[in-house]
């Protein structure tokens, strides 16, 4: 791997646009991304994901913004900027007349691998990828599963920094989807990636953090590290919901929303408060007894409570209207 | 650009589009030099040469019509345009395979020539200035219909519209006759391909024609990286 520094995000996108003629594919997105991470780019068909990764490896540029890799402008020095990021577009771009190892070498020559070091480096990449058994054979005649590991094998030519997968397990079978996953989580180990997905599930299990797009717009920006759940909520039971109960627990510091979910019949309502952060849960619950006891508001019931990656990715991509 | 042209030529045998290209280049070929040479006992390699550079109008779109039609039908060009490859390198290493190809069954019609020396007299100077002239002509097809497999999606239509594009360059020659006005006339005899190559064929070696066929060339390789790239900023 070449030496990245280690103040310079891997990859950044800086207020990029994208316009196809009078359609806008993606909207003043900006977000970075800190070497070594594995992300996830979430969203529905259409979002703009695809786009986003075409973008981000420079196989068509921005209409306005900058894209970053590794501090360097990708507009201003391409070559520098490829050589740091393999590539699986949704499609693997196989040519079929050729046998494994043979596109993998052709790949190692556009990827400017020294000739001497050629060979040992594709043998590494056949064995990392499972394409050993295969190499001699022809891309055109090789199963899905099989072509989807030779495009993985061929973003891994010139050991690029940044891996970027466009739906690296769609058509595959159970296994090979597992098998994939697996591949995916290896290669996350040294390198950073980022891979679009529609399984929440996928996602869930191998990335860090989430960017969910919606309708060309960064809609969410999640990290799932803390035991890889979505958000954090604490779900209230208290003998008062007014305004003013709600203004002062919106004054906690941690909560970043709160809001009356329903009343109940005794006169009792319930709230949800969304905890922002990485703040201690406990802190927060001590914090809101506080203030309740201070206005004299009993507390029935106070349970924390998990948003889901599901949940997070219905909400952030519900339309807008509706 | 280097591995790009290994790859290009590679293709050409790893699939049937060399064979195919070669072996019907050949075979119209040999009834021509049957017709042109043989049967009347004549060693007019001039005329046999003139006969055979209308072949690269048909041939040409089967040499040129997948090497951009075809990737961005199968979408391998997300390879070459993620690569660290310039866009000149990829048009050039592309447009050099072809002419290699080109070249080499080129040079396969010098067992005709070897045929004619040995029953009949040939006049090297006239024949490298034949050659020259056959050659170029062929470039400039390859060049066009290379720009015309960029315009295309799939490679059946670069074919399609390298066909008509070459017969509409042979056209001009008829349009010349046909037209009334003398400058259009002249516009028409400067741009024709195959009456520059009529100067070779008489054994002259013309730097005008040479400047001109280099320059068709060179105009549609421009257009070619040009039509790349804007079609990535669109």
């Amino acid at each position: 791997m070449s030496g990245m520094k280690d103040t310079q995000p891997a990859l950044a996108l800086e207020r990029v646009t994208k316009r196809y003629g009078a359609v806008t594919a993606l909207r003043e997105v900006s977000f970075s991304i800190p070497a070594g991470q594995t992300v996830g780019l979430l969203g529905r068909n259409g979002a703009g994901k695809t786009t986003a990764l075409n973008l981000m490896t420079g196989y068509f540029p921005p209409t306005e913004g900058v894209v970053r890799v590794a501090g360097q402008d990708l507009a201003e020095e391409p070559r520098a900027c490829k050589r740091r990021i393999g590539f699986l577009p949704d499609r693997p771009p196989l040519y079929d007349e050729m046998t494994v190892a043979e596109y993998l070498r052709f790949v190692c020559d556009l990827r400017e691998v020294a000739p001497r070091a050629r060979a040992a480096h594709v043998e590494e990449i056949l064995e990392k990828c499972g394409l050993t058994e295969v190499r001699e054979r022809l891309l055109g005649q090789l199963s899905r599963g099989y072509r989807q590991r030779a495009g993985i094998a061929q973003a891994l030519c010139g050991s690029p920094d940044i891996l970027m997968l466009d739906e690296p397990t769609v058509g595959l079978d159970p296994r090979q989807t597992v098998e994939m996953r697996t591949l995916i989580r290896q290669l996350g180990r040294e390198r950073t990636v980022i891979f679009s997905s529609h399984l929440l599930s996928e996602v869930q299990e191998l990335c860090a953090r989430v960017l969910i797009l919606q309708e060309g717009r960064l809609a969410g920006d999640v990290s799932l590290e803390a035991g890889g759940e979505a958000g954090r909520r604490l779900r209230l039971t208290v003998a008062e919901g007014s305004p003013r109960v709600l203004s002062a627990l919106r004054q906690v510091p941690g909560v970043a929303r709160a809001e009356r979910q329903r009343g109940t019949e005794t006169g009792e309502a319930e709230l949800l408060l969304e905890i922002a952060g990485d703040r201690a849960d406990r802190e927060i619950r001590d914090q809101v007894f506080r203030t309740l006891a201070a206005l004299d508001v009993p507390i029935r019931a106070m349970g924390e409570e998990r948003e889901g990656l599901e949940a997070l990715f219905l909400r952030l991509t519900a339309d807008e209207e509706g | 650009m280097k591995t790009i042209w290994r790859r290009e030529w590679r293709a050409y045998f790893l699939t049937p589009v060399g064979y195919v290209f070669i072996g019907v280049f050949l075979a119209v070929s040999s009834v021509l030099f049957f017709l042109e040479i043989l049967a009347p006992r004549s060693g007019d390699l001039p005329t046999f040469y003139g006969s055979m550079s209308y072949l690269w109008m048909l041939l040409s779109p089967i040499l040129t019509m997948r090497l951009l039609a075809e990737e961005r039908q199968k979408r391998t060009d997300q390879l070459l345009l993620t690569s660290p490859v310039s866009l000149p390198a990829i048009v050039l290493g592309k447009y050099l395979a072809a002419v290699s190809v080109l070249l080499l069954t080129a040079s396969l019609t010098l067992v005709y020539v070897l045929v004619v020396a040995m029953y009949g007299t040939v006049y090297p100077a006239e024949l490298a200035v034949n050659l020259l002239g056959f050659v170029l002509q062929g470039c400039a097809f390859a060049a066009m219909d290379l720009f015309l497999s960029g315009c295309a999606s799939t490679p059946v239509i670069a074919a399609v519209l390298s066909f008509g594009a070459n017969f509409l360059l042979w056209m001009l020659d008829l349009l010349e006759n046909a037209v009334g006005a003398e400058w259009v006339a002249r516009i028409l005899r400067f741009l024709s391909l195959y009456r520059r190559n009529e100067t070779f064929l008489m054994g002259q070696l013309s730097f005008a024609g040479i400047l001109y066929e280099v320059s068709f060339a060179g105009c549609f390789l421009a257009l070619t990286i040009y039509l790349l790239h804007r079609r990535r900023i669109a």
